[in-house]
């Protein structure tokens, strides 16, 4: 039994940690409508600003958020800027260019790291909660209690504000929002670039559990559409619970199974929910079809 | 005198044949003189760009002092070698980078790579070119199975690691955890790819033939985001020894994961990555005590073991002015030297001549830097190049096995492990 939940904590962690990756994903997702192959690197970027700004300042990853969130939110507004919004009308070519952005960005930062693999020490990572067999640190803890803060923030946000109803309107239909005077360009660039800060403060709570490597946003971005499409998109609980889904399911596979066949059980479960419920989890019905509308 | 028409034409004949004659001889001297002041290029086909650049870097860089040392004694066959860099990040781009410095650049030898499945490609396209593939740091088994008439591995392979591996964990670990090796235990976990399996399944058939119970054995891919289920399967068997082949990235996920949990196995012992400066600074001096790693020779080996290792440190300081990023240029760099003595030997550059000069060698373990010695078997396969077991002690990765290739004054600290 201890066994049992034991792997349900560590489950759940992890949820934490695909759930913090997601939810920007999931907003720019289900708002923009933009299949984003970059987030990967958005939240890699994260970790390496966190890097620079602990080897430059000698500030902590948690305090090196504080440089890291804004400078990726406005790196967010000047790509939806300059390199998806000038595609609005080619769907295919967005998501060809966030490809190509995902390349350009890896290659930078390769150039200028040669691969080398940098860590990113913190005082927090001796710290940590013991419960019997149970030990939660306090790296992973901080991102599940971040995570949760963020959902309930961002749901207050997009219910409670006029940016926030302006960015659910363009979700539900962004014609009828332009005709009832919505600014859709301008939620969009607020979108993604919330949407890139959420990924840069994914990468810099992140950064004191992994060695940085350009390539590993990849390593994350597999679940991450997986928990979008489970949850539903454009749907902050959906991202936050589906998070919790994959790492849960993710953790018991991999302990009881097998380790090699987590991801495919997982995606057993994706497939599964995606031919009994389409729109995912939390996600409203006929919403994957009508943000498409002025486009088509 | 009249002098004959036939005789007219018999001479006209023997003054042509003559001209002829000297002409191809003017021309062979010429071919002579100019081969000799045209350099000997070897093309190293590696990843120079991507995520495996470090290390395709650093091989490029093990290379090039063994060259420079030639250039500096006069090079090979009185000609000056230089080494032409053919960027590769996968078996498709082996190919072409093949094709391009065997045609543009008149590369005659091609040496690498790290990347077995780089090697596997390239070797096969250098094969169409008629060029030699001299592999120097290529792990899997099957580029020497394949015996390709231009392939030749001077450093060690798969199946080497498993054995080092197993044969540290029987003949070191075991008595420092005051056990007989039938009484060890060991749970391996490695990585899915070919190179995880390759080297996992001859380390099972090692610790069978030695008695060395196998607990049980795990597979996961080095980019999985989370391996706290790796590390909790490895806790629930409990072994005496918990084996790892990975890369760096999951092998440091891995350690960082163990302390987090509290996982405490009696010895660890990491096989392939493990022991350069990114694990030191992922997880720091203290926890990293202890910790083996079998890898390539490292130049702290002993001088009585191996000589040149201090050479070699001398003139990658001076050169790069750093230090050594990993060990895999120290075997680039025996590699590289094994090479140009095979060529000398052979007096020419093409495969067969070169195979043939290599088959020829026998030279005893110790001859070349890192402890290689060469001897090749049927399929081209060097059997005296064998891969080293490092501890890390305070911070520094330290040569602990063989026994032989120890410093003076070494012994093995943190086994059982206490933190």
């Amino acid at each position: 039994m201890s066994a049992v939940l034991h792997v349900l904590v560590v489950g759940i962690l992890l949820g934490g940690i695909y759930a913090l990756v997601s939810i920007g994903l999931n907003l720019i997702f289900g708002v923009i409508r933009v299949v984003n192959f970059a987030h990967g690197e958005l939240v890699m970027l994260g970790m390496y600003g966190v890097f620079l700004a602990y080897s430059q300042l000698g500030l902590e990853p948690y305090l090196g958020a504080v440089l890291v969130v804004p400078a990726l939110f406005l790196f967010g507004l000047i790509v939806q800027r300059l390199i998806i919004e000038p595609l609005q009308s080619e769907s295919m070519m967005q998501m060809f260019a966030t490809f190509a952005l995902l390349t350009i960005l890896q290659n930078v930062v390769l150039a200028i790291t040669r691969g080398e693999g940098y860590s990113v020490p913190t005082k927090m990572g001796a710290l940590g909660l013991e419960l019997g067999d149970i030990r939660i640190t306090a790296t992973r803890l901080i991102i599940l209690v971040a995570v949760t803060l963020i959902a309930v923030l961002l749901h207050f946000f997009l219910h409670r504000t006029l940016t926030g109803k302006s960015i659910r309107a363009v979700t539900q239909d962004r014609q009828a929002a332009r005709l009832m005077g919505i600014n859709v360009e301008r939620t969009f660039m607020v979108t993604f670039g919330i949407g890139a800060a959420l990924a840069g403060l994914a990468g810099a709570l992140m950064a004191p559990i992994y060695t940085l490597s350009p390539g590993i946003g990849g390593n994350f971005i597999l679940a991450a559409f997986a928990v979008v499409v489970l949850g539903g998109l454009g749907s902050v609980a959906g991202a936050y619970f589906g998070g919790m889904i994959v790492g849960i399911v993710e953790a018991f596979a991999g302990y009881y199974i097998d380790p090699e066949l987590k991801q495919a059980i997982w995606f057993l479960i994706f497939l599964a929910v995606l031919v009994v419920r389409p729109t995912g989890l939390f996600g409203q019905v006929g919403a994957e079809e009508i943000g498409f509308r002025e486009q088509s | 005198m009249k002098i004959p028409s036939s005789v007219k034409s018999t001479f006209a004949a023997l003054m042509m044949l003559g001209a002829s004659l000297g002409v191809s001889l003017g021309a062979s001297l010429m071919t002579g003189s100019a081969l000799a002041q045209t350099p000997l290029r070897i093309g190293a086909i590696n990843p120079y760009s991507g995520p495996l650049a470090l290390y395709g870097d650093e091989l490029a860089r093990g290379y090039q002092i063994a060259i420079d040392e030639r250039n500096a004694a006069g090079g090979v066959l009185g000609r000056k070698i230089e080494l032409v860099r053919g960027d590769a990040t996968n078996p498709q781009q082996g190919i072409a980078a093949v094709d391009q410095l065997a045609t543009r650049e008149k590369v005659e030898i091609f040496v690498g790579t790290y990347v077995s499945a780089i090697a596997n490609a390239g070797s096969d396209a250098a094969q169409r070119h008629d060029k030699l593939w001299w592999d120097t740091n290529a792990l899997a088994v099957e580029l020497t199975e394949r015996k390709l008439p231009n392939f030749v591995r001077a450093g060690p392979y798969a199946v080497n690691f498993a054995d080092v591996g197993v044969r540290a964990i029987a003949e070191m670990i075991a008595p420092a955890l005051g056990k007989q090796p039938r009484d060890v235990t060991v749970w391996i976990e490695h990585e899915d790819s070919i190179y995880g399996k390759s080297i996992v399944d001859a380390q099972k058939a090692d610790f069978e033939k030695r008695g060395i119970k196998v607990l049980g054995t795990g597979a996961h891919n080095f980019r999985a985001a989370d391996l706290t289920d790796v590390v909790l399967r490895a806790k629930r068997a409990n072994p005496d020894v918990w084996v790892q082949v990975g890369y760096v990235i999951d092998g440091n996920l891995m350690l960082r994961t163990a302390r987090e949990q509290g996982y405490k196995p009696p010895a660890m012992l990491w096989v392939g990555t493990g022991d350069t400066f990114e694990t030191l600074d992922a997880l720091g001096a203290d926890y990293l005590e202890g910790l083996h790693v079998v890898s390539y020779p490292r130049p702290d080996i002993s001088e009585k073991y191996a000589g040149g290792g201090s050479t070699y440190l001398a003139n990658y300081r001076k050169t790069y002015n750093r230090e050594p990023i990993a060990p895999q240029s120290f075997a680039a760099y025996a590699g590289m030297k094994i090479l140009l003595d095979a060529v000398q030997a052979a007096g020419g550059t093409e495969p067969a001549k070169v195979r043939a000069a290599a088959a020829a060698m026998d030279k005893p373990f110790g001859s070349y830097p890192a402890g290689f010695g060469v001897k090749f078997d049927d399929k081209f396969q060097n059997t005296r190049a064998f891969p080293t077991v490092i501890q890390w002690q305070s911070g520094k990765q330290v040569t602990v096995f063989p026994v032989a290739a120890r410093n003076a004054g070494i012994t093995l600290k943190n086994v059982p492990r206490k933190q």
